[in-house]
C-alpha cells in the first residue's frame, strides 16, 4: 500500500506547514484513503509489532520500577501524591474547626492555629489544587489524544519528583512546629520582620513547587497542539484539551509574578535588601500586586480544570455532543484573558483611588459572563439529550449547584462597597469554599468516578461513591452556607478564637458539625478509591463516552494506544464506525517500534498534518537525581547554608545536562521513518516544528512575565513614591552599562549567525562563533555587575532593584551560556551536525529572549533613572 | 495573698451586658420583604454588618438584601432547570434552542444585569469615601491593639486614648489609618467597612453615624499570633455628650483617692512603667503601649482581651502573654501580688 | 452543506487573530488601569481630563475590537451557509471555527470594554 504517488501528500500540504529550513519533510499519502481505512492487515506482522511495541514501553521491572516516566505511571503517582496533600490539608482544617468550635477555646494555640490556617491554604493552593490539575492532564491527556505518551516524559517525572520534595519540606515543617504562619499570602511586613524560618520554608519551598508546576505547564501546552493525532484539528479536540491549553497559558503568566515576588521577598529576608520596607523606599503593596496578578488568575487556574472535567461528564451524562462547543471554547479563552484584571478586588480595602477599584471591580463582575456561557452550555446540553443521571453527573450537578451559589456571592463581593464589608471575613471564607469545593472538588471527585474505569479498568461503587456524595453536599451547606452570616455578623478571618458574647457562637458550632459531616464523606469516598475492587470490567466504554480515550484495550498497555488513529470527528468512537478494532490491530500510524525505541506522531499545530515522529524519553534515574538536587538549591537556603546550595544546584545542572545530552534530539539511524498508511516521516527536526524548540519558546514567555513583573516593580516604586529614584543617590556606572549592552548584542549575533554557518556546513566557523558567543556574554554578565558594583542594595530600595534586576540578567546569561557550550561540544563530538541542529535553533531562540532582558535590564539600570 | 490563680476568670466579657439588642433598625423595613422576617433576629448583633447604625453601613445592608434577593432567584432558576432536564425528563429541546439558551442566560442577560449593578455599585464609592466634617481621628494599627489620637476641628494638639473610639451622631467623621510594623484593618462593621493600615502609607475613611449605641470593631487583617484579640469598642454619642466626653478625655488623670490607688500609682512609676505608658499629669510619659490616662473609663482591656476590673487588670500586669499570646508588654509575675493588685487598683480608679 | 470554495489563506490558520480582541481589551485595561494610577499619585491634573484620556482609550480600542471583530465575522462567514456548528475535519470549518470563536471574543471584548470605562463615569475620584 506504500506504492501510492507520493507526490499526494506535496498537493495535501501547504507551504505554511512546511518550515522552508526544513531539510527532510514528511513524503507519501496524507490523508489516508478509504481503501486504505479498510484494507486487510496481516495478523503475523501485527503480532510480531505488537510485541516490539510491548518491549518498548513497558514499565521497567522491581525496584526499577521507580525509574518509569510513562505518563501514566507519574500521572498516578502525581495524582495520589497530591490527594494524600489534600487529605492532610482537610485534616488541618478539622482541627482548626474543632479549636472555633466554643469561643475562647483552648485547643491549640494561637501560634499553632496560624501555621494551621497558613498550611492549610497553601497546601490546597500549591500541593493539591494546581498539582492535581496537572497530575491528571498528564494522566488523561494523551488518552484523550490519542498519543502515546506526553512529549517529554522525563520532564513529567522532573516535576513530579520536585513536587514530592518540596511538598514533603514544606509540609514536613509543621512537625517541627516551624511551619510558616504568615497566611498562605505571605504579607510583608509581618513575614519580613518574622525571626523563624517559616517565611522562608515556605517562600523556597513553594518557589521550587511553582518551578514544577512551570515545567507541566509548558509539557501540557506542547502536548496539546503538537502530539494531537493526525486530522484532529484545532476545532475537534476534546473540549479538555480546549482548557489545558488555557489553563497551561494562564500558568504561565500567572506563577512568573509570583516567582519574581518570592525572588524579591527572599533577597529582602536572606540580605536585608528593603523591596518591601517603608523606611527604605519599599513597599509593603508591591508583594500584594505580584502575589494577587498570580492569586486570582489562580483561581481560574483551579477552576478551569475541573469544568474541563465537567465537559466530558456532561455529554456523557447527556449522550450528546456539547451543544455550543464553540461557546464553550469562547468561555474558556475568554475567562482566562479577564481573570488577569482583577487582581486588585483582592485588594479592595488597600486604600486605592475610588477609580483604579472600579476598573477592577468592573473587570470582576465581566467574567461573570464567559462563567455563565459554559454553565448556560451544560445546561442547554442537558436540556438537549436524555439525561442518565450516572454517578460522576450526580458529583458534577452538585458541584454546579455549589459553584452558582459561589459565582453569585462572587458578584457581590466583585462589588468595591460591599467588599468593604465582607473583605477578610467569615462571608469570603464561605464564598471562596463554594467556589473552590463547587469549581474543583465536586468535580474532581465526579471525575475520578469518571475516569477510574479508564485508568484501573475497574469501576468503583456505584452504592459508596452515592452515600459520599450526599455526606459530602449536605455537610459542606452545613459547614459553609452559616459562615456567610458569621462573616457579616463581624467575625474576621483567621482569628484563632473570639468572644462568647458578640453571637457567632452557635454558628460557628454548626460549621465545625458540618465539616466533620463533610470529613467522613471524603473518608468515604477514600476508602472507595483505594480498596481492593477484584476483577477487571469487561467493557473498555463504561460510560459510551465519545472521546478516544476509551479505545485503550483491558487490561491495560503501556503503549497508549496501539496505534495512532486518523481522526475526522468530536466524538470518534460515536462517529467513526470500527476505528477501536482498527487501532486495535494496527490499522493506522506508528503501529511498530522496529528501532525499539519509543515514539510518538507531531502533528501541525492547527490542522494536525502529521510532521515529524519523535522519539521520547523512556526511564531514567537521572530526572529523579535532578530533582532531588534541584531540592537542595532551594532548600539549603531556607537555613542559609549557602555552599551546599550551590553545590547542589550545579549538580543539577550536571544531571540536566546529562539528562538532554544521553536522550534528547539523538541523531537518528534513519532521517525517514515509515508509519504506515502510505505516509513517511521525518525522525529528526529541528527549530518550529520541533517540540523541543516551541519548550523553550513557552518557557521563555513565562520568564519573560517574571522579568516583566520585576520591571513592573521598578516603575512601582517611581509611581509610588516621588523620590524614585532618591534625588542625591548614586546612580550605575554609565560606562559598564553601555558595555554591557553592547556584549550582550555582539553575544546574541554570534549566535544567531552560527545556526546558518553551521547548517552551511562550515561546521569551524560556526564553533568559533559560539565560542565568541560565550565569551562575549561572560563579558556582558560582569559589566552589568560592575555597573551595580559600587552601590549598597541594603541602603534604600533604589540600589536594591537595581541590583536584583542585575543578578536576573547574569544568573540568564549562565543559562545561556550553558546551552551555548552545549552547543559548542555538540558540534565537536558530533551530537550537532549540519543538518542535525536541534540544539542550536533551540540555544539561539533562548538568546532571542535574553537579548530583550538584557537590553531592557541595561535601560533601565543605566538610561532610565537619569532621565526620570 | 492574694495570687494569679485566685484571680478570678478574666475571660468574662461585659460587652454583653452592656449592650441591650437595638431596636433601631427602622431602614430594613425598606429593605425587601424577603429579608424582613426571622433573618433579622438573626442578624443583629453588638458587630453586624446588617444590623447598621451608620450612613454607610446602611447602604451596604440594603444593597447586601437586594443582591442576596436576587442570587436566590437566580440560582433557583439555574438550578430548577438542571433539576427539570434530570426528574422531569422533558422532550429533548433542539440544539438551535439550545443555543439561544445559552445566548439568552449566559450572554445578554448577565451584560444587562451586571451593567445595572456595576453602576450603581460604582456611584456608591465616592459617597462612601465622602471627606469628613469636622473631627478627625488618627488611628494606628499596633501589635495588637489600636492607638487613638483625636483631632476636633482647629486642633492643635491630639487627644490621646487606646481602644476606643468614639464619634459624634449625624456627622460625619474623619479617619486617618497608619500602622506601627505590620498591616492591620480598620473594621466597625455596624458603622462602615474596612480600610487597611498599611505601614508607610496613610489611608483614610470617613463614617457617619446615625444612631446612639455601643459597638464592637475589630483588626480585619492578620497581623500576626494575637490577632485574634484586637478589638475596640466603638461608642456613638449625640454631639452636646460627645463634646462632653471629648472634654472630660482631655483633661489629666485624677490623683487617686484611696490608700491602695496611692500605693499602686507609686508602684506604677517605681517600676518604670512610664517608660512606656503615658498617664497625663503624671511622670509617667511612654510612648510605646497605650495611653493609659482614663483607662478606667474604658469598656475593654488589652483590645477587647479584657475587662477594665481590677482582677483583670492584675492578671495582664501579671502575664500579659499567658492572656494574649505575643504580647509585647513583659509579665510583671516576680513583683509581690499585692504590689500588682495595687497597680491595678490604681488604673481601675482612672476614670 | 460546502458553500462555494473559498480559498483558504494562512491568516486563517492563525489562531492569534482568535485572539486579538481579548489582547486589545487586555492592553486597555492596563492602559486606563496605569494612567489613573499615575494620575492619582502624580496629581496630574483635573479628574475632567483624566476622564476625556479615558474615553479616548475606549473609543480608540472599541474601534480596533469593531474591526477584529468584522474580520472574524467574514472569516466565520455565517451567511454563507448558516453553518454554525463546524465539527468536521476540513479547511473550511476549521476556519469558520476560528472566525465564529473569534467573533464572539471580539463582543465579549467589546463589553468588558465597556463595563472598564464605568469607573471613569461613576466613580471618577482619586479619593
Amino acid at each position: 500500500m506504500t506504492d501510492a504517488t507520493p507526490s499526494r501528500i506535496g498537493e495535501g500540504y501547504r507551504r505554511a506547514d512546511l518550515e522552508k529550513h526544513e531539510v527532510h519533510v514528511a513524503e507519501g499519502i496524507y490523508p489516508p484513503t478509504e481503501e486504505m481505512l479498510t484494507a486487510p492487515i496481516d495478523p503475523e506482522l501485527a503480532d510480531a509489532q505488537k510485541e516490539r511495541l510491548l518491549a518498548v514501553w513497558n514499565d521497567p521491572p522491581g525496584w526499577r520500577y521507580w525509574s518509569a516516566v510513562n505518563n501514566s505511571e507519574v500521572g498516578l503517582w502525581y495524582s495520589l501524591t497530591a490527594f494524600a496533600f489534600m487529605l492532610i490539608a482537610g485534616c488541618l482544617a478539622l482541627v482548626m474547626r474543632l479549636q472555633l468550635a466554643i469561643p475562647d477555646n483552648d485547643l491549640i494555640s494561637a501560634d499553632r492555629f496560624n501555621q494551621f490556617f497558613t498550611m492549610h491554604g497553601s497546601a490546597m493552593m500549591f500541593l493539591f489544587a494546581v498539582p492535581m490539575f496537572e497530575a491528571i492532564s498528564i494522566l488523561l491527556l494523551p488518552a484523550f489524544l490519542g498519543a502515546r505518551d506526553m512529549p517529554f516524559p522525563r520532564l513529567s517525572a522532573y516535576g513530579y519528583w520536585s513536587f514530592l520534595i518540596g511538598g514533603i519540606f514544606v509540609m514536613g515543617s509543621l512537625l517541627f512546629d516551624a511551619g510558616p504562619a504568615g497566611g498562605w499570602f505571605m504579607y510583608p511586613p509581618l513575614t519580613t520582620i518574622d525571626q523563624g524560618v517559616g517565611p522562608d520554608i515556605w517562600l523556597l519551598g513553594l518557589s521550587f513547587i511553582e518551578v514544577a508546576s512551570i515545567a507541566a505547564a509548558v509539557e501540557l501546552i506542547v502536548g496539546t497542539i503538537k502530539c494531537r493525532p493526525p486530522g484532529m484539528r484545532i476545532n475537534l479536540m476534546p473540549l479538555y484539551a480546549w482548557y489545558v491549553l488555557v489553563v497551561g497559558a494562564m500558568i504561565l503568566f500567572a506563577f512568573p509574578p509570583l516567582i519574581a515576588g518570592d525572588f524579591l521577598f527572599e533577597l529582602q529576608r536572606s540580605f536585608d535588601w528593603p523591596f518591601f520596607d517603608p523606611e527604605r523606599g519599599g513597599d509593603p503593596l508591591l508583594w500584594q500586586h505580584l502575589f494577587w496578578i498570580f492569586g486570582h488568575p489562580e483561581v481560574y487556574i483551579i477552576f478551569l480544570p475541573s469544568i474541563a472535567v465537567a465537559a466530558m461528564v456532561v455529554p456523557a451524562a447527556a449522550q450528546r455532543p456539547m451543544v455550543g462547543y464553540n461557546w464553550i471554547v469562547l468561555s474558556a479563552v475568554g475567562t482566562g484573558f479577564l481573570s488577569f484584571g482583577l487582581w486588585v478586588h483582592h485588594m479592595f480595602t488597600t486604600g486605592l483611588p475610588s477609580i483604579s477599584l472600579g476598573f477592577f471591580s468592573a473587570a470582576s463582575e465581566a467574567v461573570v459572563i464567559p462563567t455563565g456561557v459554559q454553565l448556560f452550555a451544560f445546561v442547554a446540553t442537558l436540556l438537549a439529550g436524555r439525561v442518565k443521571m450516572i454517578l460522576p453527573m450526580l458529583w458534577i450537578a452538585g458541584a454546579l449547584a455549589i459553584f452558582t451559589a459561589g459565582g453569585l456571592t462572587g458578584v457581590m463581593v466583585a462589588l468595591a462597597p460591599f467588599d468593604w464589608q465582607a473583605h477578610d471575613s467569615y462571608f469570603v471564607v464561605a464564598h471562596l469554599h463554594y467556589t473552590l469545593f463547587g469549581g474543583m472538588v465536586f468535580p474532581l471527585i465526579g471525575g475520578v468516578y469518571f475516569f477510574y474505569p479508564f485508568i484501573r479498568k475497574q469501576m468503583m461503587s456505584e452504592r459508596l461513591g452515592r452515600i459520599s456524595f450526599w455526606l459530602t453536599f449536605v455537610g459542606f451547606n452545613i459547614c459553609f452556607l452559616p459562615m456567610h452570616l458569621t462573616g457579616l455578623k463581624g467575625m474576621p478571618r483567621r482569628v484563632y478564637t473570639y468572644p462568647g458574647d458578640v453571637g457567632w457562637d452557635t454558628l460557628n458550632m454548626i460549621s465545625t458539625v458540618g465539616a466533620f459531616v463533610i470529613a467522613a464523606g471524603i473518608a468515604v469516598f477514600a476508602w472507595d478509591l483505594v480498596r481492593p475492587k477484584g476483577k477487571l470490567m469487561e467493557d473498555r466504554n463504561p460510560w459510551n463516552e465519545g472521546s478516544l480515550m476509551w479505545s485503550h484495550r483491558i487490561p491495560d498497555h503501556y503503549w497508549g494506544v496501539r496505534s495512532i488513529p486518523y481522526v475526522t470527528s468530536r466524538n470518534p468512537l460515536w462517529d467513526q464506525p470500527g476505528i477501536v478494532e482498527r487501532m486495535d490491530q494496527g490499522g493506522y500510524y506508528l503501529p511498530d517500534a522496529q528501532e525499539g525505541l519509543r515514539e510518538t506522531i507531531i502533528t501541525s499545530a492547527i490542522d494536525a498534518r502529521p510532521q515529524h515522529v519523535t522519539r521520547v524519553t523512556g526511564p531514567a534515574w537521572c530526572t529523579m537525581w535532578a530533582a532531588f538536587f534541584t531540592g537542595g538549591a532551594f532548600i539549603f537556603p531556607t537555613f542559609h547554608w549557602y555552599p551546599p546550595a550551590v553545590i547542589s544546584a550545579v549538580l543539577a545542572v550536571a544531571c540536566v545536562i546529562y539528562w538532554l545530552w544521553t536522550s534528547t534530539a539523538r541523531i537518528p539511524e534513519n532521517p525517514m521513518k515509515d508509519v504506515n498508511l502510505g505516509l513517511r516521516l521525518p525522525t529528526y527536526v529541528s527549530g518550529p516544528s520541533a517540540p523541543g524548540w516551541w519548550g523553550v519558546f513557552i518557557t521563555m514567555l513565562g520568564d519573560m512575565t517574571a522579568f516583566a513583573s520585576l520591571i513592573f516593580g521598578y516603575f512601582f516604586y517611581w509611581t509610588v513614591h516621588p523620590n524614585f529614584p532618591p534625588p542625591l543617590a548614586d546612580h550605575a556606572n554609565g560606562a559598564w552599562v553601555a558595555l554591557s549592552a553592547l556584549c550582550y548584542a555582539a553575544a546574541w549575533g554570534a549566535t544567531r549567525v552560527a545556526r546558518p554557518i553551521n547548517r552551511s556546513g562550515a561546521v569551524v566557523m560556526a564553533q568559533v562563533l559560539l565560542s565568541a558567543g560565550i565569551v562575549l556574554a561572560i563579558a556582558g554578565a560582569a559589566a552589568i555587575m560592575l555597573s551595580v558594583a559600587a552601590l549598597d542594595p541594603t541602603s534604600h530600595v533604589y540600589p536594591a532593584i537595581l541590583w536584583a534586576i542585575a543578578v536576573w540578567t547574569a544568573v540568564h546569561t549562565i543559562v545561556g551560556i550553558i546551552m551555548q557550550g552545549y552547543c559548542l561540544a555538540g558540534t565537536i563530538f558530533g551530537k550537532v551536525m549540519p543538518e542535525y541542529d536541534a540544539p542550536i535553533w533551540n540555544t539561539v531562540l533562548f538568546w532571542h529572549f535574553l537579548l530583550i532582558t538584557a537590553l531592557v535590564s541595561t535601560a533601565v539600570v543605566g538610561l532610565v533613572p537619569r532621565m526620570m | 495573698m492574694l495570687s494569679a490563680q485566685d484571680l478570678p476568670q478574666p475571660f468574662d466579657r461585659k460587652l454583653a451586658h452592656a449592650l441591650p439588642l437595638r431596636p433601631g433598625t427602622d431602614h430594613l423595613k425598606a429593605a425587601p420583604a424577603l429579608a424582613a422576617f426571622g433573618f433579622l433576629t438573626a442578624c443583629v448583633g453588638p458587630q453586624s454588618a446588617l444590623d447598621p447604625a451608620g450612613r454607610d453601613a446602611e447602604t451596604l445592608a440594603d444593597l447586601f438584601f437586594w443582591l442576596v434577593a436576587g442570587a436566590v432567584v437566580l440560582w433557583v432558576l439555574m438550578n430548577g432547570l438542571m433539576f427539570y432536564a434530570w426528574r422531569a425528563k422533558p422532550r429533548p429541546i433542539s440544539p438551535k434552542t439550545g443555543r439561544w439558551l445559552i445566548f439568552g442566560g449566559g450572554i445578554v442577560f448577565p451584560t444587562v444585569v451586571l451593567a445595572g449593578l456595576l453602576s450603581y455599585g460604582l456611584s456608591v464609592i465616592p459617597d462612601q469615601r465622602a471627606p469628613g466634617e469636622g473631627l478627625r481621628v488618627e488611628i494606628t494599627g499596633e501589635q495588637w491593639w489600636f492607638r487613638v489620637a483625636y483631632w476636633p476641628e482647629g486642633a492643635t494638639e491630639p487627644i490621646h486614648s487606646a481602644n476606643e473610639v468614639v464619634f459624634p451622631v449625624g456627622q460625619r467623621s474623619e479617619l486617618t489609618l497608619k500602622a506601627d510594623q505590620v498591616i492591620h484593618s480598620f473594621w466597625l462593621p455596624s458603622l462602615a467597612g474596612k480600610t487597611d493600615m498599611i505601614p508607610g502609607r496613610v489611608n483614610r475613611m470617613s463614617l457617619e453615624p446615625t444612631e446612639p449605641g455601643e459597638f464592637r470593631g475589630q483588626c480585619a487583617e492578620y497581623c500576626g499570633e494575637s490577632h485574634a484579640w484586637m478589638a475596640f469598642t466603638a461608642l456613638t454619642l449625640m454631639p452636646e455628650e460627645f463634646d462632653a466626653f471629648l472634654q472630660d478625655l482631655a483633661a489629666p488623670a485624677v490623683p487617686p483617692d484611696t490608700e491602695v490607688g496611692q500605693a499602686g500609682r507609686t508602684a506604677f512609676m517605681a517600676h518604670g512603667c512610664g517608660g512606656c505608658h503615658t498617664i497625663r499629669g503624671t511622670p509617667a510619659r511612654g510612648n510605646v503601649g497605650p495611653d493609659l490616662t482614663h483607662v478606667g473609663s474604658r469598656l475593654n482591656l488589652a483590645a477587647g482581651a479584657l475587662d477594665v476590673t481590677v482582677p483583670d487588670l492584675a492578671a495582664w500586669i501579671t502575664d500579659p502573654k499567658a492572656i494574649k499570646a505575643g504580647a509585647k508588654m513583659p509579665a510583671y509575675d516576680h513583683l509581690d501580688p499585692d504590689e500588682i493588685v495595687a497597680m491595678a487598683v490604681y488604673l481601675e480608679g482612672l476614670k | 452543506m460546502a458553500g462555494h470554495m473559498k480559498t483558504d489563506l494562512p491568516a486563517h490558520r492563525n489562531i492569534f487573530r482568535m485572539i486579538a480582541a481579548p489582547t486589545v481589551w487586555a492592553i486597555h485595561f492596563l492602559l486606563v488601569y496605569c494612567t489613573a494610577a499615575l494620575w492619582c499619585a502624580r496629581d496630574w491634573g483635573s479628574i475632567g481630563a483624566l476622564q476625556a484620556v479615558i474615553f479616548g482609550y475606549t473609543a480608540v480600542c472599541l474601534i480596533l475590537v469593531g474591526i477584529l471583530g468584522w474580520q472574524m465575522w467574514r472569516q466565520w462567514d455565517y451567511f454563507d451557509d448558516n453553518d454554525y456548528i463546524h465539527d468536521q475535519s476540513t479547511d473550511e470549518h476549521r476556519r469558520e471555527f476560528l472566525g465564529h470563536a473569534g467573533f464572539m471574543l471580539a463582543c465579549l471584548s467589546f463589553v468588558a470594554i465597556i463595563f472598564d470605562t464605568m469607573p471613569a463615569i461613576f466613580a471618577a475620584t482619586c479619593q
